[in-house]
C-alpha cells in the first residue's frame, strides 16, 4: 500500500488519537473475550420486575386502543374526528409516523453495513427489531382508517369470484406492495441475522423446552465454514436489496400525498423530503430505545459513547437535510407565484396552524442544532431528551402535512378545522402499547446486541501476538490498542 | 461419515492445522468457528458462494411477475382514464420494483438455505457446542487407516482435544 511508505506526520497522529468509529475499525476495549460476550449479552434475557411492569403497561395501553377501535367499528368512522373536508386525520398521520420510524432500522442495519460503518455493530439489532415492530404498527393504521376494515384484503391482487382486481395506478395499491414487501424483507433480514445468535443461546440453554425451541429457531445452525460463507453472501445481498427498498417505501408513502392536488401536497420534493424525515425520526426513536436499554442492561461498554456520538452526527445531518427541505418548500411556494399555494403556506406557518408548525420547526430544526456540540453528543441524558422532542416533532411534521392542506384547499368554502376525538387519542396510545409490547417481548427472547458480530471485533484467543486492522497511515494496529474515548 | 475432530482454543493454531491438513491431502475439511474470521476464510480458500445465482434468478422472476400482473390486470379490465394508456409502464415500475425486491430477497434466503444445507434436523457429526462460544473446531473426514496420522498432526499443531467420530 502506497500510504504505508509515507512517514506519519503530526496531523496523522492527531487523527489517530481522535475517536474514529465511522470506519470499520471499531474496538471494544472493555470486552475482553468471547466468553464475556456470551455471558453478558445472554444475561439480558432474564426477566426483571421492571420488565414486567413495562410489559403490563404496554398491554394496558394496547387494550385501551383495542377498546376504542371496537367502539369505532360499532359506531362508525364518525367517532374519529373526521369532519369534511378533513377526511384524513390522526390515523394517516400516525401511519406515516410509524413507517418513518422503521426506516432508521434499515438504514443502520443495511446501508451502514454496506458502507462498513463500525458504529452500527452494537446498535443494529435493536434498530432492526424496531423496524419490524414499527412497520407492523404502521400497517394497522390504513386498516383502522377503513370504514369496513374486514375488507382490507381486497387490495391484494388474487383471483376471486368477483372478477375484480385492484387498480395498479392507485398510490394506495403501491402502498400495499411497498409496505408488505418492506415488512417481509425487514423481518427476513432480522431473522437471518439472528440465526447464529440463537445457536449460541441453544448451546448455552439448560432448560430442555427452551433449548428445543431455540434449536428449531436456529434451524440446526452449526457455525461451519460453509454456513458462514453462504450466510455472509446472503446477508450482503439482503442489505443490497434493503437499501433501495427503504428509499422506495417512503417515496411511495409520499406519493399518497404528492399524487393529490391539494396545495402543499402536489410537489416533486416529497419523496426525498419524506425519506430524510423518516430516517431522522427513526434515529430519534433509536436513541429513545437504546439509551435506557444500555443503562438497564449495563451494556455501556458495548454501546459506547463513541457509538452514540457517531449516531448523533447522523441525526444532525438528517436534521439539516429535513430543515433544508422545509426551506425549499417555503421558497417554492413563494417562487411558484401561485396565490393558493402562498396563501396555504401563510396559513400553515402564521395562521390557523402556527402552533403545530412552531412545534415542528423547534423540535426538528432548532433543537437538533445542539448536536454540533461534541459535549452534548456525548451526553446521554441530553440525547434521550432530544430524542423525545424529535419523536414529537416528527409526528407534528406529518400533522402539518396532512391537516393544513385538507383544511385549507382552493376555495374559502372548503376551509375548515380539525379536532381529534378521544378515540383518535386512545388508538394513538394503543399503537405505542402495541409497539412496546412486541419490543419488550423481543428483548427477553433474543439478544439485543448481535453476539456473532460483536465477536468479530473482539480479539480471539491467539498463541502468538498478531496484528489486526490498519490505521490511517496504513500501519497495522495491535489488537490491544484502544480507541480513545470508549469509556464514559 | 468417519473422521477426526481437533478442538482448538486458539485461532492461529487452528489456521496452522488447516494449512497442514490441506498439504496432507486428507478428506474434506470442515471448520467450526464462533464468528466468521478472515484468517480462516483465507486458509480454507473456498470457491465463491452460489447464493448470487439464486438472487439474480429470483430478482428477474420477481420484476417480470410484477410488471406482468399489473399489465394483465389492466388489459383484463381495459378502462381508459384521462386518455392515458391502459397499461402504463411508469406506475407499474413501482410494482415491478417491489416484487423484484420481495422475490429476490426470498430467493437469496432460499439460496442460503440450500447451499448451507439448512435446516439440519439431525445431529451433526463433529459438532461441539463449544464451537458457538469461543473455540474452533477442525473436522477432517478420513479413512480409519489415516485417522492416526490426522490425530498426530492435530495434536502436534496444538489441539486441546482430539477425538475420532463416526
Amino acid at each position: 500500500m502506497a500510504a504505508s511508505a509515507k512517514p506519519v506526520d503530526a496531523r496523522d497522529i492527531e487523527v489517530l488519537h481522535r475517536p474514529n468509529i465511522a470506519s470499520a475499525d471499531v474496538q471494544l476495549p472493555a470486552v475482553r473475550d468471547y466468553e464475556q460476550v456470551d455471558r453478558e449479552i445472554s444475561a439480558t434475557l432474564s426477566p426483571t420486575a421492571a420488565w414486567y411492569i413495562g410489559l403490563f403497561t404496554a398491554v394496558g395501553f394496547l387494550l385501551i386502543g383495542i377498546a376504542a377501535w371496537m367502539y369505532q367499528i360499532y359506531s362508525g368512522l364518525g367517532v374519529a374526528g373526521y369532519n369534511p373536508p378533513v377526511m384524513w386525520g390522526v390515523y394517516i398521520i400516525t401511519f406515516v409516523f410509524w413507517v418513518g420510524i422503521g426506516h432508521a432500522g434499515t438504514l443502520i442495519s443495511a446501508i451502514l453495513y454496506l458502507f462498513r460503518a463500525g458504529f452500527r455493530t452494537t446498535i443494529y439489532r435493536c434498530a432492526e427489531a424496531m423496524t419490524v415492530f414499527a412497520v407492523m404498527t404502521a400497517g394497522l393504521f390504513p386498516i383502522l382508517h377503513l370504514g369496513r376494515p374486514w375488507k382490507f384484503f381486497w387490495l391484494i391482487p388474487y383471483p376471486n369470484w368477483r372478477y375484480i382486481w385492484p387498480n395498479f395506478k392507485s398510490p394506495l395499491v403501491w402502498d400495499v406492495f411497498a409496505i408488505l414487501t418492506y415488512l417481509t424483507v425487514s423481518t427476513t433480514f432480522l431473522y437471518i441475522g439472528l440465526i447464529p445468535d440463537i445457536a449460541v443461546l441453544r448451546d448455552r440453554e439448560r432448560n430442555p423446552i427452551r433449548r428445543r425451541i431455540y434449536g428449531v429457531l436456529s434451524l440446526g445452525w452449526r457455525n461451519s465454514d460453509r454456513e458462514w460463507r453462504h450466510f455472509a453472501r446472503a446477508y450482503l445481498f439482503l442489505a443490497a436489496f434493503s437499501t433501495p427498498l427503504v428509499l422506495s417505501v417512503h417515496s411511495v408513502v409520499s406519493f399518497d400525498f404528492a399524487m393529490g392536488l391539494p396545495p402543499g401536497w402536489h410537489t416533486t420534493i416529497f419523496p426525498p423530503y419524506f425519506v430524510a424525515g423518516a430516517i431522522f425520526s427513526g434515529i430519534g426513536m433509536v436513541f429513545t430505545i437504546i439509551i435506557p436499554l444500555r443503562k438497564w442492561f449495563r451494556l455501556q461498554h458495548y454501546v459506547t459513547l463513541n457509538h452514540l456520538d457517531a449516531a448523533a452526527k447522523l441525526c444532525l445531518f438528517t436534521s439539516l437535510v429535513v430543515g433544508c427541505a422545509y426551506m425549499v418548500e417555503w421558497f417554492i411556494a413563494w417562487y411558484s407565484g401561485l396565490q393558493v399555494e402562498q396563501d396555504y403556506f401563510w396559513n400553515r406557518i402564521f395562521g390557523q396552524w402556527w402552533w403545530a408548525s412552531a412545534i415542528l420547526y423547534t423540535c426538528n430544526m432548532v433543537l437538533p442544532l445542539s448536536l454540533f456540540s461534541q459535549k452534548l453528543r456525548r451526553n446521554t441524558t441530553w440525547l434521550f431528551i432530544l430524542s423525545i422532542f424529535i419523536n414529537i416533532g416528527m409526528w407534528f411534521e406529518r400533522f402539518v402535512i396532512v391537516i393544513p392542506s385538507l383544511s385549507h384547499e382552493f376555495e374559502p368554502w372548503q376551509w375548515s378545522g380539525y379536532r381529534p376525538t378521544w378515540v383518535d387519542y386512545a388508538i394513538l396510545a394503543g399503537s405505542f402499547g402495541w409497539f412496546s409490547m412486541w419490543f419488550l417481548l423481543f428483548i427477553k427472547q433474543f439478544p439485543v446486541i448481535a453476539i456473532a458480530e460483536v465477536k468479530e471485533i473482539v480479539k480471539p484467543r491467539l498463541k502468538k501476538p498478531h496484528d489486526h486492522g490498519i490505521d490511517v497511515a496504513g500501519q497495522h494496529l495491535a489488537f490491544e490498542r484502544e480507541t480513545p474515548g470508549e469509556h464514559e | 461419515m468417519r473422521g477426526v475432530l481437533g478442538h482448538f482454543r486458539e485461532l492461529d493454531l487452528a489456521v496452522e492445522a488447516i494449512e497442514e491438513l490441506k498439504r496432507g491431502s486428507f478428506g474434506p475439511i470442515t471448520v467450526y468457528s464462533p464468528t466468521p474470521r478472515h484468517e480462516l476464510e483465507h486458509v480454507i480458500a473456498a470457491p465463491p458462494s452460489a447464493v448470487r445465482k439464486f438472487t439474480l434468478v429470483g430478482g428477474l422472476l420477481g420484476v417480470t411477475f410484477g410488471y406482468w400482473i399489473a399489465i394483465w390486470v389492466s388489459d383484463y379490465w381495459p378502462l381508459v382514464v384521462g386518455g392515458k394508456p391502459v397499461a402504463s409502464w411508469v406506475p407499474y415500475t413501482i410494482i415491478g420494483f417491489e416484487v423484484m425486491v420481495l422475490v429476490g430477497a426470498l430467493s437469496t434466503v432460499a439460496g442460503m438455505f440450500v447451499n448451507s444445507r439448512l435446516p439440519k434436523v439431525t445431529h451433526t457429526v463433529g459438532y461441539d457446542a463449544r464451537f458457538s462460544h469461543g473455540d474452533f473446531g477442525v473436522w477432517v473426514e478420513c479413512d480409519p487407516e489415516d485417522a492416526a496420522k490426522c490425530e498426530d498432526l492435530l495434536r502436534g499443531k496444538g489441539a486441546s482435544e482430539v477425538r475420532r467420530e463416526r
